[in-house]
């Protein structure tokens, strides 16, 4: 028993991509439970397709063998998501169509945008499947730390969006009254979960990002009825997903980054089917 | 408050109000439906843009808005308490933590709202009536100078609806303005130090005996008045004014 835990994580691949998904769970897990309590899960998916143009032309940028930068990445993901949500926002001031219609058009774009760019750099299905699907087995220890850094730096402008931002979703002309610039948290909070989504694509991909945004707040919310809790059970949950999912992994031979996914994602079934209603 | 106008695209919400509200009353807001009520409280309180016009208040102490609507998501991941506790937040910033004497405001107000058998459940699984005592909690724990209460008896039972009595008259004891909007003429006429008729324009703003005569209020929801016995009631909302 004990070697079927231990023995994978003495490759050293596996156990960096172990690491560096608990740092990308522990703020995925975090930030999502955000998302979840906004409302805005669509949106945040929008996003995380949105940041694909930017990460292709960061690595037409940068095409040489070591790949693009992290600052590069990060800026120009973020421009990416930023032109995303503006497009977004432009379309439903218009009062034309309904928010998740908006949300859509513009997630398609971009996507379709992010996969033709991919595709004029050249040799791109390896690529473009790292953007959407990530590579967690490939996480080396320079990554490791980077990764991990990024992660907790991320953490400490969330800690003071936390007040602000749980007033502006639970209402925000009470939020406003209270002295909250609604406006600009939310903004604030859009561009913290575009670097969690940077940072997290490395590791899991664009696609698979949101899994460990999503699903892991979901179940915490099944579980508890407060913000702090929600947060701790939330991120606990997505960090040992990281790890379990890779024994998945090893053992049936299936891709890593799905594997997290959907242990995330069966922690949540498991919860919702155990847990009797709480009405 | 000096020559306030609002306009939503074309459509004039507010037009050119002027008037003083002064520290200590308690001040029905009183109109038909799309009199701009909301949006008086709203400019007030900074929540929707004045392209003209000017708010000035005395003083730093804030200001409390509290919407008509207080729709909540269920699964919305705070305690009663904790929405009472958040009305501290203002004051406190985004870390500092509750010292004991907002603990102690918070208890209070938990108190005073009868909400100490509930004050442990979610916001979103407590009755309307619960829920609508919660944030007026919530107000009482943010220690306001400046009150609006949007419609706040709308659709809530009857204890609710007797503690926000006493509550708004508590905060203008303690030297708070307070504004509500209501379409209820019979209450504003009894209850109030001041009222304010409204419709789009200021049609009058004095003492209710002042402003609650029959001619003002004709003018106020045009023509939709009747005289029944010694009471004024508005035809077109009289179900929300019966007690």
């Amino acid at each position: 028993m004990e070697s079927v835990l231990i023995e994978p994580f003495r490759d050293e691949g596996v156990r960096n991509g172990a690491l560096a998904a608990m740092a990308v769970g522990l703020l995925c897990g975090t930030i999502g439970c955000f998302v979840v309590i906004r409302g805005v899960a669509m949106f945040a998916d929008s996003l995380a397709h949105g940041i694909l143009p930017g990460v292709a032309v960061a690595i037409l940028v940068w095409s040489g063998a070591e790949g693009p930068p992290e600052l590069g990445l990060l800026g120009f993901g973020l421009t990416s998501g930023l032109i995303t949500a503006t497009a977004t926002a432009l379309l439903l001031r218009s009062g034309r169509f309904r928010s998740d219609t908006a949300t859509a058009v513009v997630f398609v774009a971009m996507l379709a945008l992010g996969v033709a760019i991919f595709s004029g750099a050249g040799d791109d299905s390896i690529e473009l499947e790292e953007a959407l699907f990530g590579d967690v087995l490939d996480v080396s220890g320079g990554d490791l730390a980077l990764i991990a850094a990024l992660c907790g730096a991320t953490l400490v402008p969330l800690a003071f969006l936390y007040r602000p931002f749980t007033l502006a979703a639970f209402n925000r002309a009470r939020a406003t009254s209270l002295g909250v610039a609604v406006g600009r948290v939310e903004l604030g909070m859009m561009m913290l979960l575009a670097v969690t989504i940077v940072i997290g694509f490395q590791v899991f991909g664009a696609l698979l990002v949101m899994g460990l945004t999503i699903a892991p707040p979901a179940t915490a919310s099944l579980l508890v009825s407060r913000m702090p809790a929600m947060i701790a059970v939330s991120s606990a949950i997505a960090a040992v997903s990281g790890p379990l999912g890779l024994l998945v992994s090893w053992h049936l031979d299936v891709a890593a980054g799905a594997s997290i996914v959907l242990v995330a994602v069966a922690i949540f079934v498991a919860v919702l089917l155990l847990r009797p209603s709480r009405a | 408050m000096r020559g306030l106008t609002v306009t939503y695209g074309s459509t004039l919400a507010l037009e050119d109000i002027s008037l003083d509200a002064p520290a200590g009353a308690s001040i029905a807001v009183l109109g038909p439906n799309g009199a701009g009520k909301s949006t008086l409280l709203q400019s007030i309180a900074g929540l929707v843009e004045v392209p003209r016009g000017a708010v000035t208040r005395d003083g730093n102490r804030g200001v409390a808005y509290l919407p008509q609507s207080l729709a909540v998501e269920p699964s919305f991941p705070a305690t009663v308490a904790d929405i009472v506790e958040m009305g501290r937040w203002g004051d406190l910033g985004p870390l500092r933590r509750l010292g004991p004497e907002d603990r102690e405001r918070v208890r209070q107000a938990i108190e005073e709202m009868g909400l100490a058998g509930v004050a442990e459940r979610r916001i979103g699984e407590v009755s309307g009536g619960e829920r609508r005592r919660a944030l007026l909690a919530q107000v009482i724990a943010q220690d306001a100078a400046l009150i609006l209460l949007d419609e706040p008896f709308t659709d809530i039972d009857r204890p609710t609806a007797d503690s926000a009595r006493a509550l708004i008259r508590r905060w203008a004891a303690e030297g708070r303005t307070v504004m509500v909007a209501t379409h209820d003429l019979e209450r504003a006429a009894t209850e109030y130090d001041l009222v304010l008729a409204l419709n789009r324009r200021l049609v009058a703003f004095g003492p209710p005996s002042e402003v609650c005569t029959e001619e003002c209020l004709r003018e106020t929801f045009s023509g939709h008045v009747v005289r029944l016995g010694e009471s004024l009631f508005d035809t077109a909302h009289h179900h929300h004014g019966a007690s």
